[in-house]
């Protein structure tokens, strides 16, 4: 028995289940995959300023940005501090520039309008032609360390967070929610803690699952008509810019760049699908976000993209709207209270909305189902900082303290914050695992305390297997950390399972260098570790008398002379 | 002696980040040069005169504040393989060395704009640039590894600190030479005392183990002038001699083998105003220096080439400096025509003299050589020029020791804390050279001469000194 079970651990979810938490109240998350396994992690990494929605949506531009500026102070060693440009080009139409700049005055949105030299003086690879540009207090935030340090706050002041555990059905009792029941995944050495089935019997059960919410409530009879709208996003290998750019013009597909840790995150399309977990992913959506950004930074032409990734927005707007086009629907978020919409107490619904204003809906949420218990407490979510973010990580001494190379230093104590000491400060060597992220091994080995076998949940909190390689030489070493404590047959599988989300992203960036870099990949894990053909892994006994006994030796192996220069060198290289 | 060309501030050793003068021409008069009377081929690496309202007419220098290059871009090649790790000579001795691709890919690709965080560890790079001729990808290592190390010795090294003055005196060594040669049997005598090598040693951190190199009674240019210039008059085959540091200063017999050869081919050579390559520079970060270096050597060079004349070195890093390391580093008018019409002596007379047959009449009494193939010949493709050369020469036997680096990498193996790696690094090159016939050693490159002389006690030439010898003698 719990007294609230949040279904979906996304950023709405583990915001819910925080704020709840610090009010007091018992709580349990349950999540189907790993902690941002839906929507969240599939975003492209903006902290609004609230810019992008000041013409069109001036209630939502002024909540994002309050909340930027809440983030900012406690999740600061989530979000990094780029700042955003509104960029105008040529054909691009003037008036709605003076509009853009108005909005943002009206909901307090700080502006500066630069000429398009300043603005390429800021970020010299904008395109010569960009005539002028707004600057504005945009960031960049990581949807996935956030995430989990909203899930480690509920944790510690009590809150049960079971991830890898779906929900089967919405337990319904004399017309009210009383629970869910729980299928937990069959591998209880993932973060959960269950096995089989489970009965979650609760006074009160949060629908946060986003795209998903439509199914969660059927469950429980009511209908809450979700509209799915995928976008896809390209990563670059490179920063090319520092700054989030964002295009000027009222709307469209294919106008966001977004300078995220080593990479840059290229957005987006918006079109609506059927089911959340089942739609195309169109390599005309991937070609048309390089095509049209190259418009605004023409070296994106030739950059060498890492991989590729859809999300979906959960857009809901309320019924009898009839709008059509996805990108018109309603960025803002609805609460409904089904004990008064569908006389079906105990359960309530979130949806639509962004991640920049999670904590304020996740509020509100609170707020609601606070005053349905009968408790009386304040949100403190906008005051009290996030694990990690309690105090200034100081680089210089991460450095000096943890003999470390600079850049490694310096990435693994902005990741960490002021959890760098805690993590870092190890007995004996503590060598880097993932070259391209600059992680340790201290570091993994802190993420699998926290996150299990699900070497997935590993990658979302330190950012291996997240650079130019993928996972190429560093999979092996995250599974083998997974070693002794967990045994051989499961260090195996999660390797395999992180393999496998690693080439799904870069099923779309299959040309060029990312080709060149697959090749290689592959080969280097046929010929070192079986990956094509594993004899520990093929069923049955391999016949090993059935290869011959190898090259001959002797005088016959080698004609004379054939690679040795007389002289003694080896030849043109 | 006096240097009727030398430089006007050759001590100056002023510390200025990479300011780059605005490129239309007018910076020629910064070095009290009027412009040339023809007009030079436009640069081409700034792209500055392209149409500015040209979406592609974007600029890739001058990124980062400061002048530094964003050489992020270059780490979209690199697929991690590990092939530089795996030929770099200083990673295979020294376990604290991280390595060419930490250094150059990883260490960028982890930046930020803004950033000042280069590692130290930069500093113990050699810079042989074995990195960029191993490199399957195309990955610009030297010039991520240069440009990084720039920086770290400008934001990051205190400027009173002994290992930067200590750096910097070995990678001003032309400044060094120029004083040491007014009176060079002084200096040598100097040079080889043990109170020298203590202060060295002791308050510098430059090894004692190494005999200081002797200078010569007559610099190379003295010579030149005395002699009255070119004996060949020839606008139709015209060389400008890049004779770096120590062929003037310490070997002019390499410098005169030069001058002789090539009038044996009918070429006029010139002889332009020029000071150091910058390649002892740019292996300890003093970027500032390199580059004043550099626009003086690029604007006579580049007259001389608008004179109709090819460039030729005799020092295979001095020709490495002016083909790659310029360009990739530098933005100076000229610097690409310069970099286009380099040459090293030898690749010079294979490409457009037919050395084969005037070498066929050639005798000479029975000499063998061990050769090496310094690294920076290595990466302009010229590791096996010298055995090509004399291989079908009656009288001269050249071997190949292998292909191992010597160590020395110039200033690196005079760092007192290096000493014991660069020994280590050459111990292979030493045990190939007892172990061929020549008791003599061959090389193009001056410092791996220093190490081969040092770790066998040989007598070290010059493929010059031996061409001379089978053209003239």
């Amino acid at each position: 028995m719990t007294d609230v079970v949040v279904v979906g651990g996304g950023s709405t979810g583990c915001g819910v289940a925080r704020d709840l938490a610090m009010r007091g109240v018992d709580v349990t998350l349950v999540e189907k995959g790993n902690l941002t396994h839906g929507t969240t992690g599939r975003m492209h990494g903006l902290l609004h300023s609230g810019g992008r929605y000041a013409v069109s949506d001036r209630a939502s531009a002024a909540e994002c940005i309050e909340e930027n500026a809440i983030l900012r102070d406690i999740a600061a060693h989530c979000v990094e501090e780029t700042g955003g440009l509104f960029v105008e080009r040529p054909e691009d139409d003037a008036t709605y520039f003076e509009e853009k700049l108005a909005g943002c005055a009206a909901c307090d949105i700080p502006t500066e309008v630069l000429s398009g030299a300043e603005a390429r003086d800021r970020e010299p690879y904008l395109a010569a032609d960009i005539e002028r540009a707004i600057a504005v207090p945009d960031a960049a935030v990581d949807p996935f360390r956030l995430c989990v340090a909203n899930a480690e706050a509920a944790e510690s002041r009590g809150a049960r967070v079971a991830t890898h555990a779906t929900v089967t059905d919405v337990l319904v009792e004399a017309g009210e929610v009383v629970g869910v029941e729980l299928a937990h995944e069959d591998a209880p050495d993932k973060r959960g803690g269950g096995a089989g089935t489970e009965r979650v019997e609760a006074d009160h059960v949060v629908n946060a699952t986003g795209a998903w919410a439509g199914r969660l409530a059927a469950m429980a009879g009511v209908d809450v008509a979700v509209r799915p709208s995928k976008g896809a996003m390209a990563v670059t290998n490179v920063r090319q810019v520092d700054t989030v750019i964002n295009r000027c013009r009222p709307k469209g597909d294919a106008d966001i760049i977004v300078p995220h840790e080593t990479t840059c995150i290229l957005g987006t399309t918006d079109v609506e699908v059927d089911d959340p977990e089942d739609y195309p992913e169109a390599q005309w959506e991937v070609d048309r976000l390089l095509e049209e950004l190259a418009e605004l930074v023409p070296i994106l032409a030739e950059a060498r993209t890492l991989r590729s990734f859809w999300g979906v927005r959960p857009l809901y707007e309320p019924p009898g709207t009839g709008t059509e086009d996805p990108t018109d629907i309603t960025r803002d978020f609805s609460l409904l209270d089904h004990a008064d919409r569908d006389g079906r107490p105990g359960l309530t619904t979130i949806v639509g909305g962004k991640f920049t204003t999670y904590r304020l809906m996740a509020e509100r949420v609170a707020d609601h189902v606070c005053d349905r218990l009968g408790v009386d407490a304040d949100c403190r979510t906008a005051d009290v900082p996030l694990p990690g973010s309690e105090h200034d990580a100081v680089l210089d001494d991460a450095m000096d303290a943890y003999g470390l190379r600079s850049p490694v230093a310096r990435r693994s104590s902005e990741r960490l914050g002021a959890r760098t000491d805690e993590v870092l400060a190890v007995d004996g060597p503590n060598p880097v695992v993932c070259g391209c992220e600059a992680v340790t091994r201290a570091e993994v080995r802190d993420a699998i305390d926290d996150a299990g076998t699900d070497l997935d949940a590993v990658r979302i909190r330190t950012r291996a297997s997240m650079g130019n390689c993928q996972g190429a030489f560093c999979c092996h070493r995250l599974a083998a950390e997974l070693y002794p404590d967990h045994d051989a047959a499961t260090a195996r599988a999660s390797l395999s399972d992180l393999y496998q989300e690693r080439w799904k992203g870069q099923r779309h960036a299959l040309w060029g260098d990312q080709l060149s870099q697959a090749m290689l990949s592959r080969m280097l894990h046929a010929t070192t570790m079986n990956r094509d053909g594993d004899p520990a892994r093929l069923d049955g006994d391999v016949e090993f008398g059935a290869f011959d006994g190898g090259r001959p030796t002797g005088d016959d192996a080698r004609p004379d002379g054939a690679s040795t220069a007389a002289d003694g060198g080896s030849g043109w290289r | 002696m006096t240097e009727p060309d030398a430089d006007p501030d050759p001590g100056v050793l002023s510390v200025d980040r990479d300011v780059r003068p605005p490129n239309d021409g007018s910076h020629a008069g910064e070095n009290g040069r009027s412009d040339p009377p023809h007009p030079r081929r436009p640069d081409g690496g700034a792209r500055r005169d392209v149409d500015p309202l040209d979406p592609e007419g974007y600029d890739p220098v001058d990124v980062f504040e400061g002048g530094d290059l964003d050489l992020r871009a270059g780490a979209d090649d690199c697929y991690k393989c590990s092939t530089c790790d795996t030929a770099c000579p200083v990673a295979a001795v020294d376990d604290s060395f991280p390595g060419p691709k930490f250094q150059g890919p990883e260490q960028w690709r982890l930046k930020r704009k803004g950033d000042a965080d280069v590692d130290g560890s930069i500093t113990d790079c050699s810079n042989c640039m074995r990195c960029d001729d191993a490199c399957p990808a195309s990955v610009p290592l030297s010039q991520m590894h240069n440009e990084a190390r720039g920086e770290y010795v400008d934001e990051r090294m205190p400027t009173l600190s002994r290992t930067y003055v200590r750096n910097r005196i070995l990678a001003n060594y032309r400044t060094v030479a120029a004083l040491a040669s007014r009176a060079p049997r002084l200096s040598n005598a100097v040079a080889g005392l043990g109170v020298t090598k203590w202060v060295g040693e002791h308050l510098l951190g430059i090894t004692g183990e190494r005999e200081l190199p002797e200078f010569a009674t007559e610099t190379f240019r003295s010579w030149w002038r005395e002699r009255g210039g070119a004996a060949v008059e020839n606008p139709d085959k015209r060389v400008a001699y890049f004779h770096g540091c120590y062929a003037n200063y310490n070997t002019p017999e390499v410098g005169k083998a030069m001058v002789r050869v090539f009038e044996r081919f009918g070429y006029e050579v010139l002889v332009p105003p020029q000071r150091c390559s910058g390649t002892p520079m740019f292996a300890n970060g003093m970027l500032a220096d390199a580059r004043r270096e550099a626009e003086t050597n690029v604007a006579e060079l580049a007259d001389a080439i608008a004179d109709g004349a090819d460039v030729v070195a005799c020092c295979t890093s001095c020709s490495m400096a002016l083909r790659q390391e310029y360009p990739e580093l530098f933005d100076i008018e000229g610097i690409d025509d310069v970099a286009e019409n380099t040459y090293e002596a030898l690749e010079y007379l294979r490409i457009y003299e037919d050395l084969e047959g005037a070498l066929a009449g050639a005798d000479l009494e029975e000499t063998a050589y061990a050769y090496h193939a310094p690294c920076h010949a290595r990466n302009q493709g010229l590791a096996r020029q010298a055995i090509e050369t004399f291989r079908p020469v009656a009288g001269i036997e050249v071997e190949d020791v292998g292909e191992s680096c010597s160590g020395i990498s110039g200033t690196y193996g005079w760092k007192a804390e290096k000493y014991d790696y660069s020994m280590e690094i050459g111990a292979e090159m030493f045990e190939h050279m007892e172990a061929v016939d020549g008791e003599l050693g061959l090389t193009e490159c001056p410092t791996c001469a220093m190490q081969m002389e040092h770790g066998t006690g040989y007598e070290i030439r010059h493929p010059l000194e031996v061409l001379e010898a089978a053209l003239l003698e």
